[in-house]
């Protein structure tokens, strides 16, 4: 005798093996009574699982659309990407401002630095004056005079 | 342009919304909010918390949008967010239901979702509401992977390989869940049928 299948049973094939298990959809082919209580738990738990969603007005979707383009806009702002645009543009902007209004004192006050740094690094016009002889002085006196004395 | 009516593709749409048009993420979100609104409801079970974690996941895709690959469709990655989305909050909620002690985390929320039932049948809609409060009563028990995962096969009716793409889990596990969920909602039901026999034939016992 082949036994039946209750609503409870049928739950399990339901939801975890709809259509595939063998034995329960063999049977529920050749049993009309199986049959129509798996179409009933079918349209029992469809009826369950309805959701309000169809009911749901239009108005509500549009006040969520526009709720999503508004938070969208704000985080479109705020986001790492538009931050890191906007710190480059400002430092851009910052380069600019500082080129132009620095520049021109820039450019006066260079040849002013430029002489003065030329100046330090001249190399004296008599060797025997630099820093570098200074200590041999005695020397060069000395041999100036004996030059001169030589000479004299 | 009605919203509804544009023709342009997911992946047009997508294109004109990283090229700067504001409107094209409007036609995306007109396109797909109802089915990630959907989803969402089924598995929290709160119309407004569903209309944030809507609200969230549209947000989060178009934060993402420059990373989507087109791999899969705009309406999979979508509904893929969404439910990441909703896991997420079921486990803050049980989490917090912890600590403040709360022993119904759905709320009074059930009260929305009547069954819907052409034929007035006294019986039939006793048996509807045993099997609505049985599976409530079950899906208390379940812990948050297991009630996504019901909750989309009992609400969605999405099939199990679907439900199993969507958590990137193996068709397999979405099943052991399942079977672990139906397990629990049987005994609710069993625990109903004895309480009525009990009832109504007081003289057996």
């Amino acid at each position: 005798m082949s036994q039946h299948y209750s609503e409870a049973d049928l739950l399990e094939t339901y939801y975890t093996q709809p259509g595939q298990s063998m034995p329960v959809m063999m049977h529920l082919a050749g049993c009309a009574e199986c049959a129509a209580r798996y179409e009933r738990l079918d349209h029992k738990i469809r009826g369950l699982a309805s959701c309000h969603s169809a009911r749901t007005p239009d108005a509500f979707w549009a006040v969520q659309r526009s709720a999503i383009l508004r938070r969208v806009g704000a985080a479109a702002n705020h986001s790492p990407f538009a931050r890191v645009t906007r710190m480059a543009a400002a430092a851009v902007l910052a380069l600019a401002l500082s080129a132009t209004l620095v520049w021109p004192l820039v450019n006066e006050e260079a040849p002013v630095a430029r002489t003065e740094a030329a100046s330090e690094i001249t190399e004296p016009a008599d060797p025997w004056e630099s820093e570098e002889l200074s200590d041999l002085q005695p020397i060069v006196e000395w041999e100036t005079w004996v030059d001169n004395g030589g000479r004299s | 342009m009605s919203q509804t009516n544009d023709r342009r593709s997911d992946q047009e749409l997508i294109d004109n919304t990283l090229a700067g048009d504001a409107n094209a993420f409007a036609v995306i979100v007109d396109r797909h909010q109802r089915k990630v609104f959907r989803v969402t409801l089924a598995i929290v079970r709160d119309e407004s918390e569903a209309d944030g974690i809507t609200q969230d996941t549209f947000v989060q895709a178009y934060m993402s949008l420059g990373r989507f690959e087109g791999r899969a469709e705009l309406q999979t990655w979508l509904t893929r967010i969404a439910i990441n989305r909703s896991r997420d909050f079921l486990r803050r909620r049980r989490f917090l239901s912890l600590l403040t002690l709360h022993t119904d985390e759905d709320g009074t929320t059930e009260t929305m979702l009547e069954p819907v039932d052409e034929r007035p049948d006294a019986e039939r809609q006793l048996l509807s509401a045993q099997l609505r409060v049985a599976i409530r009563r079950a899906e208390r028990q379940l812990s948050p992977q297991q009630k996504v995962i019901f909750r989309l096969r009992h609400y969605e009716n999405l099939s199990l390989e679907d439900i199993a793409a969507h958590l990137g889990l193996q068709s397999g596990t979405v099943r052991a869940h399942l079977f672990r969920a139906v397990h629990k909602i049987r005994r609710e039901l069993a625990g109903w049928r004895s309480a009525r026999r009990m009832k109504h034939e007081p003289a057996l016992q």
